[in-house]
C-alpha cells in the first residue's frame, strides 16, 4: 500500500510543484501550452481512471464523456451568441457550477447502473455510456450537433494562457493529493475491500453498490473539472473529441503511466504529449517511414514496449528503477520519451478553429483534422 | 458484550435464530428440503454432514447470501429471509467464510477494521476522527486476540492459509457478534492449528452464540455443545456430541464410511 506519501515522499511532491509552478518562468511558452498544461489536464482525467481502477477495481471507458460533458454544459451556458448551442450568455462561474452539476448529475445516474457490474462488464457497460454520449452530442443539434460548440471563452480569470496551466498544476496537485488521502479514510478502504471482495464486503455490513455508485460519481466530478480546463484551453468543443478514439487515448494514457500509480496519469500524458507534439521534430524520422498520420502505429508499439518491459507502465519501471518513485518518475520522462520520440505525431487537441495562438515561432502541432482518429 | 439491542426479540426466550421449512432450490437441484432450526442465546451447535448435505448453502441463507426459495430466517425475532446480507451486522451476525474471504490488498490491521466500520457505520466518511482510533484500537484487540498481533500492517495477501483462517476468525470477533456462523473454521489445517483454532473458539467465543459447520469431529465435538447432522438436505439427527455419535442412521450414513 502506497497510501501514505512518505516523509521523502512529500518533500519530492513538493520540490516538483514549485518546479511546476516556475516552469513558466524559464521554459518557451509553446513548452508550457502545448505540452504541459494540456499533460496536466489530460492526467488529471487519466487520474480518474487510475482512482477507480486502483481502489475500486473499475476500469471506466466513460470518464472522457463526463470530461466532455462539462465541456459541452460550459460552452452552451456560457455563450451569449453563437452558431450552434443554447446560447444560454450565463455568466461565466455559474456555467461553471452547471457544468460540473450536470456531469455529476449524469454521473450518479449511470454509476448507480454500473454499479451492479464488475469486470468485463462493467468495462463495456462504461464504453457503451461514451458511444452514447457521443451520438447524443453528435445528433442533438440543439446542444450541439456535429460541429460542436466553437469561440468559447474562458472565465476572464483564465484568460491568459499561463493562467489555465497554473489552475491545471493546482488543480492536478490537490487531486493527486486528495485521491491518496482518501486511500486512507473508511470510504477508500471499502472501496478497495469491495475491489477484492464485494460478497464479503456487503456481509460484513457495506452497501456495495451504493459505495461503487458513489465513487464513480466523485471520479466523474474530477473528470469535469479537467473537462472544463480542456474546454477553455481549446475554445471549441465537438463530439469526436469524446467519440472512441479519445475515449481509449485516455486509457493508454493511464495505462502506459502505470494504472495502479496516481503518478503514472500525468507521466503518461506527459509522454503522450511530448511524442505527440516533438516526434516529427526528430531527425530522419521521415526517412524511416514514421509520418504523421502513423503516429498512432507508433504509440501501439510504445504500449506494447511499455507493457512487455513493466506491466505497471512507467511509474512502474519508475519505482522498480528504485528511489523515490514520484520524484524518479517525473523527471524520467526525458528517459522514456525518447523511446518515444521516433514517431510522427497526431491531433490530439481539436482545435479547429485554434482561438488562441501559441505566442511562439514554434509550428503547432494542430492539424485541422479531429481527433477522433484512433483505431 | 456490547449487543446490539435495536433488535431484541419480544419475548426473551424465544431462539436467537428460528430457520423455518427453509426449501432452497438451484433450478433442479433441492439443495435443502425444508429445515427447520431453533438456536438459542449462548448456544454452540456444530452442523454435520457430507460434502453436498447443503450445510453451507443453510449458511448463506442464513446469512443473507442467498434468500430461500420458500420458508423463513428470524434472527432476534427480526424476520430476515428477504433482508439483504448486509444488514445481518447490525443484528449481531458475524460469519466465516469456508474458503477464506478477506480482503489481500489491504493489511491485517485495514481487514479488520473494515469489519469494525461494516458494522458501526461511518462507511463512506473521508475523515478519520477519534471514533475511528478507538476502532483501529479494537482491530489491534483482536489481531492480538486471534495470534496476529505482529502481522498487523502484513498485507493479508501474503498470510499463510493458516495465518487466513485466524484472520476470518478475527473478523468475526472483532465486531463482538452476538451471533458467530463459522463455515469450517478448521479446514486445511495441520493438527497443531486445528488445536490452536479449538483452544480460541473456547476463548473467543464465551458469550456470543456459536455455529459452526465443520468436518473435523475433534473440532465440533470439542467446541459444541449440541450436534445437528444434515443429509441431502434435510436435518437426520439432533443432539449431544455423544447421542450423536452414537446414532446408528449417522454412522452409516456419515462416519460409516470413515468420514471422519
Amino acid at each position: 500500500m502506497s497510501r501514505r506519501l512518505a516523509p521523502g515522499g512529500t518533500v519530492a511532491f513538493v520540490g516538483l510543484l514549485v518546479l511546476l509552478l516556475a516552469l513558466p518562468a524559464v521554459s518557451s511558452s509553446y513548452f508550457v501550452d502545448f505540452v504541459m498544461t494540456r499533460t496536466m489536464m489530460l492526467g488529471l482525467a487519466a487520474a480518474t481512471i487510475v482512482f477507480l481502477a486502483k481502489y475500486g477495481g473499475m476500469i471506466s471507458l466513460a470518464q472522457l464523456l463526463f470530461f466532455g460533458i462539462a465541456g459541452f454544459m460550459y460552452g452552451n451556458a456560457a455563450l451569449e451568441s453563437g452558431a450552434r448551442g443554447l446560447n444560454l450568455g450565463w455568466d461565466p462561474w455559474v456555467a461553471v457550477v452547471f457544468a460540473l452539476g450536470v456531469a455529476t448529475a449524469v454521473a450518479l445516474l449511470l454509476g448507480a447502473i454500473a454499479s451492479r457490474t464488475t469486470g468485463i462488464y462493467f468495462l463495456m457497460l462504461t464504453l457503451v455510456y461514451g458511444v452514447i454520449g457521443f451520438f447524443f452530442f453528435a445528433q442533438v443539434i440543439t446542444i450541439s450537433g456535429p460541429g460542436g460548440v466553437t469561440s468559447i471563452a474562458p472565465p476572464d480569470l483564465f484568460s491568459e494562457p499561463v493562467r489555465l496551466y497554473y489552475a491545471g498544476v493546482v488543480l492536478s496537485a490537490l487531486a493527486y493529493a486528495g485521491f491518496r488521502a482518501i486511500g486512507g479514510t473508511p470510504f477508500g478502504l471499502a472501496l478497495q475491500g469491495i475491489r477484492d471482495d464485494p460478497v464479503r464486503m456487503a456481509s460484513l455490513g457495506f452497501n456495495v453498490p451504493l459505495h461503487r455508485t458513489l465513487a464513480f460519481t466523485a471520479a466523474a466530478f474530477v473528470a469535469a473539472v479537467a473537462g472544463l480546463l480542456n474546454v477553455w484551453w481549446n475554445g471549441q468543443i465537438d463530439p469526436a473529441s469524446v467519440s472512441i478514439g479519445p475515449t481509449l487515448v485516455l486509457l493508454i494514457i493511464a495505462v502506459i503511466g502505470g494504472i495502479s500509480y496516481f503518478e503514472g496519469a500525468w507521466l503518461g500524458a506527459f509522454v503522450y504529449l511530448l511524442a505527440n507534439n516533438y516526434m516529427r521534430q526528430l531527425p530522419l524520422v521521415d526517412r524511416i517511414g514514421i509520418r504523421e498520420d502513423r503516429f498512432n502505429t507508433v504509440i501501439g508499439v510504445l504500449v506494447l514496449v511499455i507493457m512487455v518491459l513493466s506491466p505497471e507502465g512507467l511509474a512502474g519501471i519508475a519505482a522498480k528503477a528504485g528511489g523515490s518513485l514520484r520524484r524518479t518518475g517525473r523527471r524520467s520522462p526525458s528517459g522514456p520519451s525518447a523511446a518515444a520520440g521516433t514517431a510522427g505525431e497526431r491531433t490530439e487537441q481539436p482545435d479547429r478553429e485554434p482561438a488562441r495562438t501559441t505566442g511562439t515561432g514554434e509550428p503547432s502541432p494542430a492539424t485541422p483534422t479531429t481527433k477522433g482518429t484512433v483505431e | 458484550m456490547t449487543a446490539n439491542l435495536t433488535a431484541a426479540a419480544e419475548d426473551p426466550h424465544a431462539p436467537v435464530l428460528r430457520v423455518r421449512s427453509v426449501v432452497m432450490r438451484f433450478g433442479g437441484l433441492l439443495a435443502l428440503d425444508g429445515i427447520d432450526l431453533d438456536v438459542v442465546q449462548g448456544e454452540r451447535l456444530a452442523i454435520l454432514g457430507p460434502n453436498g448435505a447443503g450445510k453451507t448453502t443453510l449458511f448463506n441463507v442464513i446469512a443473507g447470501d442467498l434468500r430461500p426459495t420458500q420458508g423463513s430466517v428470524a434472527i432476534k425475532g427480526v424476520d430476515c429471509t428477504l433482508l439483504p446480507s448486509r444488514h445481518r451486522p447490525r443484528l449481531g451476525v458475524a460469519r466465516t467464510y469456508q474458503k477464506a474471504r478477506s480482503f489481500p490488498g489491504l493489511t491485517v490491521g485495514d481487514n479488520l477494521y473494515l469489519a469494525v466500520v461494516g458494522k458501526r457505520g461511518r462507511h463512506r466518511s473521508l475523515l478519520r476522527t477519534a471514533t475511528d482510533r478507538s476502532w483501529r484500537d479494537r482491530a489491534v484487540e483482536a489481531a492480538e486476540a486471534v495470534w496476529l498481533g505482529r502481522q498487523l500492517d502484513t498485507l493479508v495477501g501474503a498470510l499463510s492459509h493458516g495465518q487466513k483462517r485466524q484472520l476470518e476468525l478475527g473478523m468475526a470477533v472483532v465486531t463482538d457478534p452476538d451471533v458467530m456462523l463459522l463455515d469450517e473454521p478448521a479446514s486445511g489445517l495441520s493438527r497443531g492449528e486445528r488445536e490452536r483454532l479449538t483452544e480460541l473458539l473456547d476463548e473467543l467465543a464465551v458469550n456470543a452464540t456459536l455455529l459452526l459447520i465443520e468436518h473435523d469431529m475433534d473440532v465440533a465435538f470439542a467446541v459444541a455443545r449440541r450436534v445437528v447432522v444434515m443429509f441431502d438436505g434435510t436435518t437426520i439427527a439432533s443432539g449431544t456430541p455423544e447421542e450423536v455419535q452414537h446414532n446408528p442412521l449417522v454412522h452409516e450414513i456419515y462416519l460409516g464410511t470413515g468420514a471422519a
